[in-house]
């Protein structure tokens, strides 16, 4: 018998993407580095929720923002091969930048309309010093922007958690608040684990929205007080 | 079930045969959490000629919300079977009238059909406390949602096909694709423009109060070239594919297929062929209907054995919906 019909097999790409906030700030009190350290220990839990779901090729990525903002990790790279390398902190806080730059990405092309919902992560621990809205609304122009799945970890009570809230869309779901590095695991954890879960094997949905307009149901959050009973607010 | 669907009332003598074929498997992601399959297929064919024939492909959503959508999908393949073949009684020598009845009456008639369905199964068959209890665990939004409209938890998509002697219907709610195939294996879209909202697994669905709003139909009179395959696919099929031009060559592949091996050939493969485009690609629930004109199928066929054609024809001949 001939071969099948039809072109090239492929399953289908799952965008997860790093926002991390490298200003000044996030040098104090060991911010970026618990960052660094909560990521590369987030990977190869990601790995694991990605080797049960062949059907979705998961890929990563990074931007860091501070003065102006730049690919930290251009290359979309299977979760397999995915290293991490240390952010370091310095300046202010371009998260309007950012967000322009992930808007460009976001188009299609380079994304393919068969794509799943990407994630976008949003990590900060300060305010936007440069135009918050018009990057937001750049993101938001985009279809891929305005569909991915969108989470927000503000870092520390300086956080500006109104800008995180409009970068999540969804009322329902909050900023994810880390004050120590144990939380600051914590949040990077379920976000790697149980909300690329959930993106990476989404049903359809009528296009009646879910609660707060989503098209992948956001799993439960992590218990607030999940985690080592020793752990206190440090930032 | 009610699974029947009037297909009596088109009259004058065929000039070509057409047979219908199709699969429906489950997906490999939907296996690997112990899920169904959501999706469903039926056809009905007049047994000699093969004209004229409905067939239908639904898609349940399977989202928590949509949690009957399996059921969703077989009351979808059904009401459109049923409004498609009542477009046969319409007289065949006023096509106007049809190509009109198909544009202004048709949409509601399968949106109002499946709907009146659904109504009638939760009527006869209330939420359990296994549901409801599934339900809350998604939220009290999620059971909001479903007490100010029930029949989500049916929602489904559909695609339809009806082929009479003298015209082809093609109509289609949601996602998932139908192509026309023509006698040189080029492949046609419907008339009708993309739906931007059929996007990052959204769809529109049958459950929706106005449904029949976003029905699409396409009325073609049958003259000069009638396509060779009409093929009909739930969404997980496409997206299967590495690229839009990938899943249209099925197109041309089936024709070229069908030509050189036979109908039954390719039937024998179908179910095989589905499964690989799953695992390998979307993971998702994928469901195929072909329709052949055989005159075009055992046309320029240089590697036909003419041997098997008649028992490929015989065989499909036998078949009928799932």
């Amino acid at each position: 018998m001939a071969k099948r019909p039809g072109g090239e097999l492929a399953t289908r790409p799952l965008h997860f993407i790093w926002m991390a906030d490298c200003s000044g700030s996030m040098k104090g009190d060991g911010k970026i580095q618990a960052l660094n350290a909560a990521i590369r220990e987030a990977i190869p839990h990601m790995r694991a929720v990605a080797d049960e779901n062949p059907n979705a090729q998961v890929l990563v990525r990074a931007i860091r923002f501070a003065n102006g903002a730049q690919w930290h990790i251009a290359q979309p790279t299977a979760v397999a091969d995915f290293k991490w390398s240390d952010l370091s902190a310095d300046g202010h806080t371009d998260m309007g930048e950012a967000l322009a730059m992930l808007a460009e990405q976001l188009k299609i092309p380079p994304m393919s309309d068969r794509a799943l919902p990407p994630v976008l992560v949003l990590i900060s621990d300060g305010q936007p010093t440069d135009n918050f809205q018009q990057g937001l609304d750049m993101l938001l122009a985009q279809p891929w922007g305005k569909k991915a799945v969108r989470i927000a970890i503000a870092i520390g009570e300086d956080a500006d958690h109104e800008v995180l809230q409009l970068f999540i869309g969804n009322p329902e779901l909050k900023p994810l608040q880390a004050n120590n590095p144990e939380a600051l695991v914590r949040q990077i954890k379920w976000v790697s684990t149980a909300v690329l879960k959930a993106a990476s094997a989404p049903a359809s949905q009528s296009t009646v929205p879910l609660p707060g307009g989503s098209n992948v149901p956001i799993p439960a959050l992590p218990a607030p007080n999940a985690g080592p009973a020793s752990a206190e607010d440090v930032w | 079930m009610e699974n029947s669907v009037l297909l009596a009332g088109a009259e004058g003598g065929p000039r070509s045969r057409w047979r219908v074929l199709g699969a429906s498997v489950t997906g490999a992601m939907h296996t690997r959490l112990g899920l169904p399959n959501q999706d469903a297929l039926y056809w009905e064919a007049e047994p000699d000629s093969g004209l004229p024939l409905a067939v239908a492909v639904s898609d349940g959503h399977g989202s928590a919300r949509s949690f009957r959508s399996a059921l969703g999908a077989q009351l979808a393949v059904n009401a459109a079977a049923s409004a498609l073949g009542d477009l046969l009684p319409l007289p065949l020598d006023n096509l106007s009238a049809i190509k009109r009845a198909t544009e202004e009456w048709l949409p509601q008639s399968v949106a109002r059909l499946w709907q009146s369905r659904a109504r009638e199964h939760l009527a006869a068959h209330p939420f359990d406390e296994e549901e409801r209890a599934r339900l809350d665990r998604e939220g009290a939004a999620s059971r909001a949602a479903i007490e100010a409209n029930p029949l989500l938890a049916y929602g489904a998509t559909v695609l339809g096909a009806l082929v009479a002697e003298p015209y082809i219907v093609l109509l289609q709610l949601g996602d998932g694709d139908i192509l026309s195939v023509s006698d040189q294996g080029e492949v046609f879209r419907p008339s009708w423009p993309r739906d931007t909202r059929l996007f990052a697994n959204e769809t529109t669905s049958l459950c929706a109060r106005d449904a029949w709003r976003d029905v699409q139909v396409d009325f073609r009179a049958l003259s000069g070239s009638p396509p060779a395959l009409i093929l009909l696919s739930s969404d997980g099929y496409a997206n299967s594919f590495a690229s839009a031009d990938g899943f249209e060559q099925i197109g041309a592949d089936l024709l070229a297929l069908i030509r050189s091996e036979g109908l039954n050939a390719v039937r024998g493969h179908l179910t095989s062929w589905l499964e690989e485009a799953s695992r390998a690609g979307s993971g998702d629930d994928i469901t195929l209907a072909i329709v052949c004109r055989m005159d075009a199928a055992l046309r320029q066929a240089p590697d036909l054995d003419r041997g098997q054609a008649p028992d490929a024809e015989r065989a499909m001949s036998a078949e009928g919906g799932l």
